[in-house]
């Protein structure tokens, strides 16, 4: 086994279908449907890489992320969202975040990132995104 | 020929001679006078068996005025009461009619009010031989002398009258209009003495005092008095006749009011061409019937034409700008149909051709005769509308970026909605593929990826739908709404852009166009968005004018339908059945959300939104609604 990876998604269709994708690529797998619930678990602990959406309702991923930090939980964080909202996408990978992916995102995008959160395992400060954010920060 | 004829060619006669030959004041008297001298030669032509009947019984028929510039004092005047003893009723009548006429004419004339009295005093003292009257012209409230006219009495003593102050009018007064009246009259302006007359006065060398007629106003007022002096030579019995006296005093009334009235009048006038030109408005006067237009000499400048130039429709389209002849012609037809104010904008096209806006309000009322009469006011608004236009296309302009904005908002709403159930879709393949690419191929845990692609893909199908309903839900409010005021106020805030769009709105709005129930704001938003859709398909078109069409009427099944009709590039059969797909559009840069909004929009108030294409070019795109229950 290559680890767990934690999926954090109000939307069911993330919940269902990531962890089975990543059961396939060899990790072990969790969803959770809010920060709270994650939170509340006691997987924060073994997670090798968090997916986590950043609109959740209540508790958003921005806060989950620094509320595990003042927890001392440093976590390979890949943040997804379903909006394309380039100021919060910069703020989010200059807190460190391996990489934030635009729904729909691409199988290759998901893997490169993943691959990017495993090496940097235990929350080592990176601020590149993966390929598909890449060449993305001077158009328009 | 009769006495008015007589009268008439004298007057009209005497009218071109003061026209044209400029007379003075004192010409002018003196060409009364000659004709006055004429008039016993003709009159006694005319009346010859008469005349010669009543010389042979007064035995005094001899021409004294005729060939000398005054009067003769020893002979009687043709028209005197005394000569006329024979009939002096007769005599007097004819007489008073021509000097009435003459005195009617100098007055039609624009003489100044001494000259028209000038004249008649000397008519007075021409008639009346051995006595020379005058007339004092009181002040308003008679407290004193304001003018003082009598051409038989020397210069000085009538100077010397001018502002002297008044004593006895209200006894005047009081006995004005009572039976004996001119007895009293007299007694009024003397003292107790019944002697002199309250206007105290140094005696004239010559002249005496002899009796004084009020000159009354049409409500009795005081205006002045008609004093009558008797020479001294006189005194032998001969009496002036109290009617003539009577008479002219009457006639100096009917001459100070009627100038008064007219000064008033051309003062009223000045004032109000005064006003017209400082606040840049004319006025009208359009008489249906007859056809008649009047126009304020501001209107004239404001058109730019010669004041007095005939106005006609012709003329004033001439000068109209091109494309607001139609609606010109249109207000005008409905003008026609009955009374009714209206009230719109048309621009003039000036010779330098710049351009002039005019806000017109019209008043329709019947005349006397029953006949249709509009008067209307004519305002300069050129500035205000320049300054509108700027404010309007700013306004325009902030529309646009609102719309853009907010669209761009639904956008981003869109996406993240449809992007969700598509996230979903992408990952359950991407597992899917890995899992039949596994060896062994575990086939039931793709399906069930698979499955749920499937659902996701539904989810995205679900989401457009509930957009798409979300349009028509907007904040629905239901109330009893007449169509085409509802129309109009869309049109009032369009009509700006259309006019910018160089677009020419026709309305053909239903009169008794039964009231629908729904939302007003929302059906509004249908019309404004079939008008501005109007407007941007003729907005390549040059070689046709750009008409626009909105009509309403009644229609089958208890409907009411609303048609806006332009003469744009149309649409292609084919695409007839897209036209109300959302993000559908023909048009460069048009997003293709506002027919499919207005669509649902329609369908929510239980009608239908349809497009036909016109026989000629461009499309006509109309709803119907139902009538209110």
């Amino acid at each position: 086994m290559r680890g767990l990876v934690s999926v954090v998604d109000d939307d069911v269709s993330m919940r269902e279908s990531l962890p089975d994708l990543m059961r396939q690529l060899g990790f072990e797998a969790q969803a959770f449907s809010s920060a709270e619930e994650f939170l509340a678990s006691n997987h924060a602990s073994q997670t090798r890489c968090l997916i986590v959406d950043v609109g959740l309702p209540r508790m958003s991923g921005l806060e989950l992320v620094a509320e595990l930090t003042r927890r001392g939980q440093r976590i390979s964080t890949i943040f997804i969202t379903a909006q394309n909202d380039r100021a919060l996408r910069a703020q989010i990978l200059a807190q460190g975040a391996i990489a934030c992916l635009e729904k729909p995102f691409t199988e290759p995008a998901l893997l490169e990132a993943i691959a990017i959160a495993v090496k940097t395992e235990n929350g080592a400060q990176r601020r590149e995104g993966c390929s598909e954010d890449k060449g993305h920060e001077h158009q328009d | 020929m009769n006495a008015t004829d007589l009268c008439r060619m004298d007057v009209m006669t005497l009218a071109s001679d003061i026209r044209v030959k400029h007379l003075s004041p004192s010409q002018v008297v003196n060409a009364v006078l000659e004709r006055m001298k004429g008039l016993e030669s003709r009159i006694r032509a005319f009346y010859a068996p008469t005349a010669d009947r009543q010389r042979r019984a007064a035995g005094a028929w001899r021409s004294s005025v005729d060939g000398a510039p005054g009067i003769d004092e020893d002979s009687p005047t043709p028209l005197g009461i005394q000569a006329s003893a024979g009939n002096p009723a007769m005599w007097s009548g004819f007489g008073m009619a021509y000097i009435g006429a003459m005195i009617g004419g100098l007055i039609q004339q624009g003489c100044p009010l001494h000259v028209v009295l000038t004249a008649l005093c000397s008519l007075f003292d021409a008639v009346a031989e051995g006595y020379c009257s005058s007339v004092f012209l009181f002040d308003r409230g008679a407290t004193r002398v304001r003018h003082a006219v009598g051409p038989g009495l020397p210069a000085n003593y009538m100077k010397g009258l001018r502002g002297t102050r008044l004593g006895g009018v209200e006894q005047m007064k009081a006995s004005a209009g009572q039976p004996d009246a001119l007895a009293l009259f007299s007694h009024a302006l003397a003292d107790s003495r019944g002697e002199q007359p309250v206007l105290a006065l140094p005696t004239v060398p010559g002249l005496r005092w002899y009796v004084s007629a009020p000159i009354l106003s049409l409500t009795g007022e005081v205006l002045g008095t008609f004093a009558v002096y008797q020479r001294d030579g006189r005194r032998d019995g001969r009496r002036c006749h109290a009617v003539l006296i009577e008479q002219f005093s009457g006639l100096a009334g009917i001459a100070i009011e009627r100038l008064r009235s007219e000064e008033a009048l051309r003062r009223s006038e000045a004032l109000l061409a005064k006003a017209q030109q400082l606040s840049s408005t004319g006025s009208f006067c359009w008489h249906l019937e007859r056809d008649e237009i009047t126009w304020s000499k501001e209107l004239y400048r404001l058109f730019e034409l010669d004041s007095g130039l005939a106005v006609s429709r012709e003329l004033i389209e001439e000068r109209m700008h091109p494309d607001d002849v139609p609606s010109f012609r249109e207000v005008l037809e409905r003008a026609r149909g009955g009374v009714d104010d209206f009230e719109y904008e048309l621009r003039v096209r000036l010779p330098d051709d710049s351009v002039r806006y005019l806000h017109v309000v019209a008043h329709g009322m019947r005349d006397q005769e029953g006949q249709l009469e509009y008067i209307g006011a004519v305002q300069d608004v050129t500035q205000r509308h320049n300054s509108e236009e700027a404010l309007a296309r700013l306004r325009v302009e902030l529309a646009r970026v609102a719309r853009t904005t907010s669209l761009g908002a639904l956008t981003a709403s869109i996406a993240h909605e449809v992007n969700q159930p598509l996230a979903g879709i992408m990952t359950n393949a991407s597992t899917c593929r890995r899992m039949l690419a596994a060896d062994p191929p575990d086939v039931a845990g793709a399906r069930e990826t698979a499955q749920r692609a499937i659902r996701d893909a539904e989810r995205a199908a679900q989401v457009i739908k509930r957009l798409r309903a979300l349009f028509a839900r907007k904040g629905t409010t239901s109330e009893s709404l007449d169509l085409n005021e509802a129309t109009r106020e869309v049109v009032a805030l369009s009509l700006s852009e259309l006019q910018r769009n160089r677009v020419i709105l026709r309305t053909e709005l239903a009169d008794d166009l039964p009231r629908v129930q729904g939302d007003r704001v929302q059906l509004q938003q249908v019309i404004l968005n079939l008008l501005l859709n109007a407007s941007e398909a003729m907005s390549t078109i040059d070689t046709r004018p750009r008409v626009l069409l909105v009509r309403t009427e009644p229609d089958q099944d208890l409907h009411v339908r609303l048609s806006v009709q332009d003469a744009g590039s149309g649409y292609l059969p084919e695409e007839a059945g897209r036209l109300f797909e959302a993000f559908y559009s023909t048009k460069k840069d048009g997003m293709g959300i506002g027919l499919s909004v207005s669509r649902s929009i329609i369908e929510s108030h239980h009608g239908r939104l349809w497009a036909t294409r016109n026989e000629g070019p461009g499309a006509t795109f109309s709803f119907s609604v139902p009538q209110r229950p």
